[in-house]
């Protein structure tokens, strides 16, 4: 991966503090990201108080006991992090940035970096590392390539991830991840998105028309129906920004036949727990196993999103029921299973345009998804190639790890964040990148807009709604003309044509 | 000088060694029950085995890793640490020590194999420092353990090779086999306590990393109730 790092014009637009400096003065902390009002008082003992509870109730202390004896600083990590490669600035090697939590980790919480720092009289906890901390992590798209490359093992990700926990918890956290979480867990939509049930209702009622209207073929949501074997979970976002991939999982469930739902009690996969805080992650899995029982649903179903799925494949059974959670599948393989079973049956070459695909981190890392799109991909496009490199080493869009929900820092995620992964899609020559994950669409939308790449960014079931071959007895008569002509009658300056 | 070279490499080549071993065995034991107290707690205890395993061998044996990024640091890491631990186990000369005190030793280097991998062990481990000194991403990392460690490692090696091969007086060559003896004991010692402890920890990283991801149930609440935020609003 080579990537030239940004100038410094550039880099002082994507750095650019979007705070006003009487926040900056008030709060005593100059990230970039807004951050609400905090209590500012001691930061470093709260700190520390929130660190020792964390450590006491979690699984971080002993691997962080590992990584402190073997920790090698050989920088291997560098050549993977295309936040660095980016910037070349070495405070954002992975390596480093994981040191900033190690040290206090070793100064405060081991008796020989105690005993060594209160003879030496160093090394404690000051603001000026809190706000080091409050910057790195945030610079991070904890998309988890460098704990890949490691030779120690060291898990870079996991330490960014424990870092931004202890930050949330004394108040030093994103305003744009906090105020969509209130709503999720206390607010009245109960989303992330803030939509209301009627909102949601008037969307799933609109897209049906449009698909009998394209399609004719009568596609339905199903919503709080009892029993059904998938209870359907997206990212909230979907419903307001992503009707096609809707669509598509709508028309795949329609020709496959399967039960599935969406509850009008809980419908939003994303999960920004897994980005800042462990507590609110056990929470908002919680809702989403507390719907899929209300509705004595057999599986739990995300939509395309990265994190979400991760979300609730990896902590649902954490925090709901061990090995007796429900289970957890992502739309792509359901698809896909269904696509292999004979029960979907797809149109080849029904995309000619060439189509390229983007890896999302939190379902390819651990090598969980990495076949079965690209298998739906070549069945019904002519001209697919590869981004390189991809599946588990793929590159992060630029704006994981909760950034892009920072609209503020925007400038950072295309310029910073994204440069390898623009140039990795301008290498492609595709028309469209498919990126199978809510967050990795909004980004990469930005990013080929910023970065004036003529691509356009879609999702998989996007392009699967284009090549469905429904089963000829479902399809529907198109509306008569006359019926056509009716519903442009009350216009009748022809203005409808407009 | 003889007095002090008998003591060196008796009682306390006994003592340091004993302190690598009991040190190793310390963290090695610590590391394992943390893993299991994590297992323990964890609410999802299904671990990806295969996965682990198959990253665990990839770093192990990090033949596959070699070319894909910064190759020619890799394969001078790598050959180094063959020499490092090929080289001092199977000498002839260190064998027959064991046998001696052991009453059993096993396969050894021929002399020249041995003399290659000594001279080839002193130049990586310079090439390694080099390295360090001249990659401006290693710079903004090490500690001054990380620029020592290299430098440390092959004084044995060069002491060693001394004795073996140089017509040396004796004098000469007997502070050069007290360097040689003291030099690896040092290294004995710090092992357990420095960053060289990856010897024996290292092949449990990947399970280590897997399992702390393996949260426990009622963080929220149990954390709250630390520190005081039970209700409080998100």
């Amino acid at each position: 991966m080579k990537t030239t790092p940004v100038n410094d014009e550039q880099r002082a637009k994507a750095f650019a503090p979007t705070k006003k400096p009487d926040v900056v003065q008030r709060q005593k902390l100059a990230v970039r990201y807004h951050v609400e009002d905090f209590n500012v008082d001691d930061r470093p003992r709260r700190f520390l108080e929130a660190f020792a509870a964390i450590l006491r109730h979690s699984n971080y202390q002993f691997a962080l006991d590992h990584f402190i004896r073997m920790s090698a600083k050989c920088s291997r990590c560098a050549t993977q992090c295309q936040v660095y490669l980016a910037t070349g600035d070495t405070d954002d090697i992975p390596c480093k940035r994981s040191e900033l939590l190690l040290s206090v980790y070793r100064r405060h919480f081991t008796l020989a970096g105690s005993l060594r720092g209160r003879l030496l009289g160093t090394g404690h906890l000051t603001d000026e590392k809190i706000q080091e901390m409050a910057e790195s992590f945030w610079n991070c798209t904890a998309c988890r390539r460098c704990s890949m490359e490691c030779p120690a093992g060291i898990d870079h990700a996991l330490i960014t991830h424990l870092g931004r926990y202890i930050l949330s918890e004394i108040g030093i956290a994103p305003r744009a991840l906090v105020v969509s979480t209130r709503e999720q867990l206390e607010g009245k939509t109960g989303n992330t998105s803030a939509v209301p049930v009627p909102a949601l209702l008037d969307t799933l009622e609109f897209l049906e028309e449009d698909m009998k209207e394209e399609l004719h073929v009568d596609i339905k949501f199903p919503v709080d129906i009892k029993n059904a074997e998938y209870v359907f979970f997206p990212a909230v976002s979907d419903f307001l920004m992503e009707a096609e991939t809707l669509m598509g999982i709508a028309a795949v469930f329609t020709a496959t036949g399967d039960s599935w739902t969406t509850g009008t009690g809980y419908f939003d996969g994303i999960n920004y727990g897994l980005f800042y805080s462990d507590r609110i992650l056990e929470r908002v899995v919680t809702k989403i196993d507390v719907e899929t029982r209300r509705l004595n649903g057999k599986k739990v179903l995300i939509g395309e999103c990265g994190h979400a799925s991760r979300s609730a494949k990896y902590f649902l059974p954490a925090h709901c029921g061990g090995k007796d959670a429900l289970p957890v599948i992502n739309i792509m393989e359901y698809t896909y299973g269904a696509w292999k079973a004979g029960k979907l049956k797809l149109r080849p070459n029904a995309i000619t345009d060439r189509v390229t695909y983007h890896d999302p981190c939190n379902i390819s890392r651990q090598k969980w998804i990495l076949e079965q799109p690209r298998e739906l991909l070549k069945a019904i496009c002519a001209d697919y190639v590869e981004m390189t490199p991809n599946r588990e080493d793929n590159i992060c869009c630029g704006g994981g790890g909760g950034t892009v929900s920072i609209d503020e820092i925007r400038p950072y995620r295309t310029a910073v964040g994204g440069l390898a992964k623009a140039n990795q899609i301008r290498a492609t020559g595709a028309r469209y990148i498919v990126a199978p994950c809510a967050n990795c669409k909004k980004q990469l939308r930005e990013l080929v807009e910023d970065q004036g790449i003529d691509a356009e960014v879609v999702g998989l079931h996007d392009l699967l709604y284009k090549a469905i071959i429904f089963d000829p007895a479902m399809i529907v008569e198109p509306e008569t003309e006359e019926d056509a002509v009716e519903e442009v009658k009350p216009d009748a300056t022809g203005s409808a044509d407009k | 000088m003889d007095a002090f070279l008998e003591f060196a490499t008796g009682p306390l080549f006994r003592l340091t060694f004993a302190i690598m071993i009991l040190g190793l065995v310390r963290i090695l034991v610590l590391d394992l029950i943390g893993m299991f107290e994590a297992y323990r707690r964890a609410g999802d205890k299904t671990i990806p085995w295969k996965l682990t395993l198959s990253r665990t061998l990839e770093w192990v044996f990090p033949v596959k890793r070699v070319i894909s990024h910064r190759p020619v640091y890799s394969v001078i890491a790598i050959l180094f640490h063959i020499g490092l631990l090929v080289t001092p186990i199977f000498l002839f000369a260190h064998v027959q020590l064991w046998r001696d005190g052991l009453g059993f030793g096993w396969w050894t280097l021929s002399p020249g194999l041995a003399d290659t991998l000594t001279l080839a062990t002193i130049a990586l481990g310079v090439l390694l420092f080099l390295g360090r000194v001249g990659s401006r991403d290693a710079r903004s990392l090490s500690r001054k353990q990380d620029y020592l460690w290299p430098l440390v490692l092959i004084v044995p090696f060069i002491t060693g090779y001394v004795c073996a091969n140089l017509g040396v007086s004796p004098a000469l060559y007997r502070l050069s086999m007290l360097v040689h003896v003291l030099s690896g004991e040092l290294i004995f010692v710090l092992i357990p306590f420095t960053k060289i402890a990856h010897c024996v920890l290292m092949p449990l990283s990947q399970l280590v990393s897997t399992l702390a991801w393996k949260f426990p149930a009622r963080v929220d609440e149990d954390v709250c109730t630390t520190l005081n935020k039970e209700g409080a609003p998100v």
